[in-house]
């Protein structure tokens, strides 16, 4: 099968602006975007940069824009995209600065992320390092589905809030932010939910969903910051108890 | 090294919750500029009765009843969408999103083709 694809390249060297450039591979049909790709770099251009490692949609390193949407290269099967008479075009993530290639400098995501501390808030006495904290079944089924995030940045490439105000702090911080708040052995749940609900955070949402449609791992990211978004007025009005914040099951 | 842009209004871009959004922003601008006409044209009254007469019989023309309707149309969708984003914000309906954006829709459209309906004599005098 012949895979036609139209790859956004740009090297800081030599390129003032990213140009596209035309590839042309045989794929098998059960291949993927990413598969192509790394057969680009391996047969016609070793110069081609991106990012991938696992290839199976578990180290969120690949995501691009394909035809214009956010996506994982690794999840993406190839024989729906050739069918269509145009090329597959490739482009890096929007929202982040370029630096080669496909590759972005995600470091504004990390630093969102970073600003809440994403770690569990525990006394030691309740966290061991000899035995795992134990959660019951169905604690556990509350925070199953924010807990799916692997941290790709597709989200934060695809919020428009993000494109008008750089210092959001972006959907996989909120979803980050209520896998710890729903998490039974946390602690610092008060102090967690006042960091994601101040001038820069949660408020900023316009609900336009687009961090919910490109999620690879079908997390309902709005439905998330509208839970912390109810937490956080009931906070205000002194009608929150954080110890009872449990995970929502759908 | 400037940010890799790209622009979350191109109908490329836009899923459901975009069209939401910008439907509810532009309807949200209209009924604003709409809000300083209406004062302006009520404020008229203050010209005396003859003014106002003369005012609003030229409102009654057909040419408004048509502007009007998109005014109703305005409004419906403004309203309508605005009371899906409130039950966003108490945590309600945010996993169905599209089916209530396409509720809204629907009862939008029904209203407004009633709405003509009926004005339909008002635009096509005799």
């Amino acid at each position: 099968m012949k895979a036609r694809f139209r790859i956004q390249r740009y090297d800081p060297e030599q390129d003032a602006t990213p140009h596209l450039e035309d590839y042309e591979v045989d794929l098998h049909e059960t291949d993927t975007v990413l598969d192509g790709i790394i057969k680009i770099k391996d047969e016609l251009d070793g110069s081609l940069a991106f990012r991938r490692s696992c290839r199976s949609a578990i180290c969120g390193s690949c995501a691009m824009r394909l035809n214009h949407r956010p996506a994982l290269a690794c999840k993406t099967q190839v024989s729906p995209l050739v069918t269509s008479a145009e090329r597959i075009l490739v482009e890096p993530l929007a929202n982040m600065a370029l630096i080669k290639d496909l590759i972005v400098d995600m470091e504004p995501f990390w630093g969102a992320n970073e600003a809440i501390s994403p770690w569990l808030a525990a006394p030691e006495a309740e966290v061991s390092l000899e035995r795992e904290s134990l959660m019951s079944p169905a604690q556990a089924m509350g925070i199953r589905e924010t807990a799916q995030c692997i941290m790709c940045g597709l989200c934060y490439s695809y919020c428009p809030v993000v494109t008008t105000n750089p210092k959001f702090l972006g959907p996989a911080t909120f979803v980050k932010a209520y896998r710890f708040i729903a998490d039974p052995r946390e602690r610092g749940k008060r102090e967690r939910l006042r960091a994601v609900s101040g001038e820069d955070g949660l408020w900023r949402c316009h609900t336009i969903f687009n961090c919910s449609e490109v999620c690879p791992k079908h997390i309902q990211i709005t439905w998330a910051i509208q839970q912390l978004k109810r937490m956080a007025y009931l906070d205000r009005l002194g009608l929150w108890r954080p110890q009872e914040a449990k995970g929502e099951r759908r | 090294m400037s940010r890799y842009s790209w622009n979350p209004i191109h109908p490329t871009e836009m899923r459901t919750g975009t069209w939401a959004w910008l439907l509810h922003r532009i309807s949200g601008l209209g009924l604003v500029f709409y809000l300083f006409l209406h004062i302006w044209v009520i404020s008229s009254s203050t010209q005396g009765e003859a003014a106002f007469d003369r005012l609003l019989a030229a409102l009654q023309t057909p040419l408004f009843v048509v502007l009007d309707l998109g005014l109703l149309a305005a409004v419906l969708f403004h309203g309508l969408n605005g009371i899906r984003i409130i039950l966003f914000d108490v945590g309600v309906g945010v996993r169905p999103q599209k089916a209530l954006f396409w509720g809204v829709m629907a009862f939008a459209v029904l209203v407004f083709l009633v709405a003509s309906y009926v004005s339909l004599p008002l635009i096509f005098r005799a």
